[in-house]
């Protein structure tokens, strides 16, 4: 799978990846001289492609990327959300190739091998493949349909799930939920009530980009198919307590917020 | 980035390798800002000069800097550095701070910079004028020029200063842009028209506006006022430009009638100086946050003379310029009587930390700082009040 972002800073480097998932300050948040980790799960960036949302916190920590390329302990390469002055001006003066404007680093696992050419703003996540999903939360006054997934589904086994189902080729987005909505329900739709920006999700070498929708509804009665084993009308704010596809909780906060 | 034949090739480092590292970094920080293209400059101030800022890393950055050849091609000064560079015992600089604080300076003299350390090069050797545009590092500085001068620059950070100083050009976003320059809020201003007023009000400002372009009326700020409330609100909020009514030079040229106006006020004044205020007790005064003018050391001078010191445990360090320094000779023979006057360095980027735990300061700017870069309990109050301590 390849992402096309921007060119922060130029050069192209292959590696395995160390991720965060908060915005780092390397002041604080890096050993300039060993290069380990001291926030998150820790780790240690050295030889790694460096993924995490954006840089924050002292100025300084442009030349604790310094230090560490002093000290040999720099990333190959670092990936970001969204470039600000501090890790930009770091990567540059250190020669870190760095790329940044791909879509969220939820794309990322920690051990994948990344090559990053940032002359072309590209990185290529080797052994995966990119997948265009729907998910769409039906909603009755208050409470959102659950469908419980066989252990035996080939994606996110024996979890609850919106309703939810591959795109296929050529098909809209929109079209692909309304689609799916009939196929594993029996309820028809309109126009859904709100829809989203994509959300990606990993599972395994497959990384899901998901297009959310949400239709009210009134009194429907799913009739299931069998790729589900039962549903529930669940009170939205209870959603949290079960075990759903990741990321269920974001996309439902978001479409109903 | 629509760059030009002559920028391409330096990118591409056909005028070597320093210049394709400054070009890169001024196209990337442009890119992140959204410049369309660079734009030439007249002028650069460089931060990043204190050891205890940059440490080894920044260190070894000049040093290879320095072996690649980088030279400035515009005026370029250069921030405090983290001692007087004669008077470092006097501030108890440990051997090795002072040793590597004087590679730093020496390293950017090499470069062609301006090495007078000062936070205040707009009243003697950097001058921009108005329209001019610049790359200026030093948030209280930097708001100064852009505010007082009508010159145009936005918040640069150390490396990216130098790197458009070396190209002389920077990238061309934010208030080097005409409709980011225009007012955001009016602020209606009610203080005493001392200078510590305008330390109040800059900090009561930043805490209820954060950034933005404030338009002020009720305010008649000189050199002096205009430098506290500058370093004041970059320090309390991130405001890098404002305007005052009838002042400063951009101010005629906007229409505020729909903006909103906020009233600052004795309130107002009370809840700001209560945040800068957390100790009744002190161990160093330090005032000259940003640099005294000559007009100031006159005035302390006035203030002192006659006086005495007698609390011996408190020490008092008056900050300035060099050429500050040298201009009023019978000045610094009298506040010597208190404490030293240090040249090219400030409480806020000398490691007081080392020595001291609480320190008594009349600028806001340093009263944020004191607390979050030298771990200090801070006490802000104007300089009469300060040296009731002492005295």
């Amino acid at each position: 799978m390849i992402l096309n972002g921007r060119c922060i800073s130029p050069g192209s480097a292959r590696g395995e990846v160390v991720k965060l998932d908060e915005p780092l300050s390397f002041l604080g948040g890096v050993d300039g001289s060993t290069g380990e980790i001291r926030v998150g799960n820790g780790g240690n960036v050295a030889g790694k492609v460096l993924v995490f949302p954006k840089g924050k916190g002292s100025t300084v920590g442009s030349f604790v990327m310094y230090d560490l390329m002093v000290h040999g302990r720099q990333p190959v390469a670092v990936i970001n959300e969204s470039a600000e002055t501090i890790v930009a001006t770091g990567a540059v003066i250190s020669s870190i190739p760095m790329v940044d404007l791909i879509p969220t680093v939820d794309v990322f696992e920690d051990g994948d091998i990344v090559s990053v050419d940032a002359d072309t703003g590209t990185v290529e996540v080797e052994g995966v493949e990119l997948r265009e999903a729907v998910s769409s939360a039906l909603v009755d006054n208050g409470r959102v349909l659950m469908l419980s997934r066989p252990a035996t589904s080939r994606s996110f086994p024996g979890v609850w799930s919106l309703v939810s189902g591959k795109i296929e080729d050529g098909e809209a987005p929109v079209d692909a939920s309304r689609r799916e909505i009939m196929e594993e329900t029996g309820i028809e739709v309109g126009s859904p009530d709100g829809t989203m920006d994509p959300v990606y999700v990993r599972e395994g070498t497959t990384l899901w980009k998901v297009f959310p929708f949400l239709y009210r509804v009134s009194g429907a009665e799913p009739v299931l198919n069998d790729e589900n084993e039962g549903f529930e009308w669940v009170p939205v704010d209870a959603v949290s307590d079960r075990d759903t596809v990741k990321g269920t909780g974001r996309v439902l906060g978001t479409l109903l917020g | 980035m629509d760059l030009t034949r002559s920028e391409e090739a330096i990118l591409h480092g056909e005028e070597g390798e320093g210049r394709q590292k400054a070009m890169e970094l001024v196209t990337a920080l442009g890119k992140i800002y959204g410049a369309e293209d660079l734009i030439d400059i007249t002028s650069a101030h460089l931060s990043g000069a204190s050891y205890k800022t940059i440490g080894d890393g920044g260190l070894k950055y000049l040093e290879d800097m320095v072996a690649g050849g980088a030279t400035v091609t515009v005026p370029s000064t250069l921030n405090p550095v983290g001692m007087d560079r004669t008077r470092w015992r006097e501030m108890h600089i440990p051997e090795e701070f002072a040793e590597k604080q004087l590679r730093i300076i020496d390293l950017y003299g090499r470069m062609g910079i301006r090495t007078t350390c000062s936070c205040t090069p707009y009243i003697g050797p950097n001058v921009p004028s108005f329209g001019d545009h610049v790359a200026w590092a030093e948030s209280s500085a930097l708001s100064f020029v852009n505010s007082y001068i009508g010159a145009r620059t936005n918040r640069e950070g150390g490396p990216g200063a130098l790197a458009a100083a070396i190209l002389g050009k920077t990238a061309n976003y934010g208030l080097h842009l005409d409709e980011n320059r225009r007012p955001t809020v009016v602020i209606d201003a009610e203080i005493d028209g001392s200078v510590f007023s305008y330390s109040l009000l800059g900090q009561a400002v930043g805490m209820a506006i954060g950034g933005g372009v404030p338009y002020f009326r009720g305010i008649s700020p000189e050199v002096e006022e205009a430098k506290t409330l500058s370093a004041a609100m970059a320090a309390s909020g991130s405001v890098a430009l404002y305007h005052a009514e009838g002042v400063t030079p951009e101010a005629g040229s906007h229409d505020v009638s729909e903006l909103e106006t906020i009233h600052i006020g004795p309130a107002e004044l009370e809840a700001a100086y209560d945040k800068l205020n957390r100790t009744d007790d002190v161990q160093l005064i330090a005032i000259g946050c940003p640099h005294l003018t000559v007009k100031e050391m006159h005035q302390i001078a006035s203030f002192l003379k006659g006086k005495r010191k007698v609390n011996r445990d408190v020490e008092i360090w008056f900050c300035t310029s060099a050429e500050v320094r040298d201009q009023c000779p019978e000045d610094v023979r009298i506040m010597e009587e208190f404490g030293p006057v240090l040249a090219d360095t400030c409480m806020v980027v000398a490691p007081i930390e080392g020595t001291f735990e609480r320190t008594g300061t009349n600028s806001a700017k340093a009263g944020n700082y004191l607390p979050t870069l030298c771990s200090q309990k801070a006490m802000c109050r104007d300089i009469a009040k300060l040296m009731e301590v002492v005295m």
